[in-house]
This record gives structure tokens, sequence and C-alpha cells, in this order.
């Protein structure tokens, strides 16, 4: 963390730290969980993104100042949408 | 069990949902391309939308996703709060945010949406239709 980051900066760089730690390490206590995250910090670990959006909501009202991850999900996978001809 | 149908939008499926201004409170209606080839039931996000809408009504960030065909790239995906009130259905759904949802459309209703309701016609060929 640098002191010119901002919330969002830290956040998106807390979550990406975890997805690598979970997908690194299967004993991580965030594999395979929803993890929640507000202000730079994990604030909820979640076993399903309807829990992981209910609490998350709950803890930090400002969705800026939040950010979310699946941990050991692999988002280098493409996801295809058929293109309309 | 509750159903709801829509009338075929540019002679192609759809459905309609609702979100809410998170500064007004005041509800917008968006008809969504029901598309079941779009992504798989293993995709991280269940929505295409526009992110304008996603930001306007409250939606936080996830981790971004990569995607080709229709769209190509790396977009923002968001947790955003959805209704079809027909339904009674009223759940965060994550969204895949675009700046140009398909022409016609508003987004783009994702199989894994769809599959987690029975869809179809129900026997009606000019509509489209969803059962909780």
């Amino acid at each position: 963390m640098t002191p010119t980051q901002s919330i969002p900066e830290i956040n998106r760089a807390l979550a990406e730290q975890i997805n690598r730690e979970a997908r690194a390490n299967p004993q991580s206590p965030y594999a395979n969980k929803f993890v929640g995250i507000a202000n730079g910090q994990v604030v909820v670990v979640a076993d399903t993104p309807e829990e992981l959006s209910r609490r998350l909501r709950q803890i930090e009202p400002d969705p800026k100042k939040c950010f979310a991850v699946e941990a050991s999900r692999d988002y280098s996978i493409v996801e295809e949408i058929w293109r309309i001809v | 069990m509750p159903r709801a149908l829509w009338p075929l939008h540019h002679g192609r499926p759809c459905i309609e949902v609702v979100l809410t201004l998170t500064a007004s409170g005041q509800n917008m209606s968006r008809v969504l391309l029901a598309d079941t080839g779009a992504g798989t039931v293993q995709s991280p996000f269940q929505l295409v939308l526009d992110e304008d809408d996603c930001l306007l009504c409250g939606g936080f960030s996830y981790v971004s996703v990569t995607i080709r065909g229709a769209y190509s790239g790396a977009f923002p995906m968001y947790d955003l709060p959805v209704r079809i009130p027909a339904l009674g259905f009223d759940e965060a759904h994550r969204v895949a945010a675009v700046a140009n949802p398909p022409a016609g459309f508003d987004g783009i209703a994702c199989f894994n949406f769809l599959n987690r309701f029975t869809y179809g016609n129900f026997g009606d060929a000019g509509q489209f239709g969803l059962e909780a």
C-alpha cells in the first residue's frame, strides 16, 4: 500500500492478493469463499455471493468503498458471449 | 408457481428487470435480451448491463472479467440488486458492465441467470417468460 492509493485501489489490490493466495494455497481461509472488502480491510467471508452481498451492504452502505472477490476463481478464464449475427 | 411473460422485443426473447436509482430511490425498468448463448453455467456474471446503470443503482465492484465474442476484452463486474416484481424476485447478482449494450436492448440476461428459472415461450410463440 502506498500513501497515494485511493480506497478503490487498495481494495482491488487486496482482493487480487487474496485470490492469488487462495489459488496457491487450498488451505487458505479464503479458499473457495466470497470475500468482501471495505475501506481496505476484509470484513466478510461468505459461502455464497448472495450472503456476501447482503452482509457487505449492511457493513458498508457506500458501494464505492466496497469490493469483492470470489477467491480461488481463475479470473484469467475468458467468458464467451456469442455474437448476434 | 409465479410466471412472468414478456412480448418478443425486435423479434428476440427478452425479460424485464427493475433496478433502483440509489440517489432518488426511483425504479428503472431494463429490457434484457434473454440469451442462452451468453456465458456458461460457471460464468461469474449473470447479467450484462450498461456500466452507468451499475454505478447509479448501487453496484459494488468485483474483480473484472475477460469476455470474448459479442464483447472483447476485460470488463468491470459489479454486484447489483435486481428485481423481477412479477416473480417476487429480489436478489443481488453479478453483472458484467459494458459501455454499449446490444442494439435495441438495455443488456443481456445470461444463461446462468435464465437457468435459475424455468424459461421459454410456455406455448405462446410471441412471448418469452420465466417461471420461478
